[in-house]
């Protein structure tokens, strides 16, 4: 993807805020579409009367698979090309249901140069149309320092 | 109330068999993987851009095995469950981590978050392998003081060529 200027880790400050990504609102073709890719038929993402009836849910559901997708999309369009996305970890603590417009984001939360890189830890989360957050988690990019060496791809566990 | 036995917690440390996708990762599995998933990055379909890249060629997003084990063309249609249970949540009593199966009187299953570390992205060409463990089953008092089960399932993805692709855990609330 084309940026202003490559990333390097010291530009970046704790409590940076990198650009968001907006998707919605998500609609029963969205998430139809979404459950025909992955084919899971779990029937809470589109199947109106059992949702509300059989399993007493208030809407269809945005689907945690897609939005795990998303949190890591939000992490990468920053990172890449430089960074790798190394980690990420969230807590799928509130249903998004159907019709929500759903913003990803991520904050810096701390840096650390370790080995010849730099870490960079995130919080991120996805917020809906009214603020509401739904999925806190954190990742975690590795970084070239400025005039070192690129991040290795593949990158070798540890 | 205690629910879990030590049938349960013997299983802790117990891994899957390896299962294998039935089909490599093609690019038209990868078009509409995009699609479904509204993925904003053209290093996942455009092959100049993926040439160019650090991949060398087209790649799938990181988090794409976890989406990689389809049903094998042919063989019994899980949807034939329906004729005997046509309230079936549509989960089709699939067991999609292929551990042996936990035996708990709840109803609810909630998936309540994900770990992730990732090495290198699937190729188009790649047999993803899956292999799953039972990190920890646990149990808990939920808010109304009834009792759940949390269970953390670490799944590890390797190409043909054995190189792990990513790790994820995943925690799941049985309640």
């Amino acid at each position: 993807m084309t940026k202003a200027a490559p990333l390097v880790f010291e530009d970046l400050s704790v409590g940076d805020e990198i650009p968001e990504l907006v998707r919605g609102p998500l609609l029963e073709p969205h998430l139809m579409r979404w459950s025909a890719t992955i084919e899971n038929w779990h029937r809470i993402h589109y199947d109106q009367r059992f949702t509300v009836e059989h399993d007493k849910l208030p809407a269809l559901l945005v689907n945690g698979s897609w939005k795990q997708h998303f949190m890591v999309q939000v992490v990468r369009q920053w990172a890449e090309p430089e960074g790798w996305l190394r980690s990420i970890g969230f807590q799928f603590r509130a249903m998004d249901t159907v019709g929500s417009t759903l913003t990803a984001w991520g904050r810096i939360a701390e840096l650390a140069e370790e080995g010849g890189y730099g870490n960079v830890k995130l919080e991120i989360g996805i917020r809906n149309q009214e603020g509401q957050q739904s999925t806190p988690g954190t990742a975690t990019v590795v970084l070239p320092l400025r005039g070192g060496p690129a991040v290795p791809y593949p990158f070798p566990a540890s | 109330m205690t629910v879990l036995t030590d049938e349960h917690r013997a299983l802790i440390g117990v891994e899957s068999e390896p299962r294998t996708s039935a089909l490599p990762v093609s690019e038209e599995l990868l078009r509409r993987f995009v699609h479904g998933v509204m993925e904003p990055d053209p290093v996942h379909w455009d092959h100049e851009v993926a040439a160019a890249s650090k991949y060398g060629e087209l790649v799938a997003p990181p988090l794409f095995p976890m989406n990689s084990m389809r049903r094998a063309p042919g063989g019994p249609d899980p949807m034939d469950r329906l004729k005997d249970d046509p309230e079936d949540d549509g989960r089709l009593g699939g067991n999609p981590n292929g551990l042996p199966p936990l035996d708990l009187p709840f109803k609810r299953l909630l998936n309540a978050g994900t770990e992730a570390e990732f090495f290198q992205l699937a190729k188009i060409g790649d047999v993803i392998t899956v292999r799953a463990k039972y990190l920890d089953i646990s149990e808990r008092q939920s808010r109304d003081g009834s009792p759940m089960v949390i269970v953390r399932v670490q799944t590890t993805y390797t190409n043909q060529h054995g190189d792990v692709l990513a790790k994820t855990t995943s925690s799941l609330i049985h309640r």
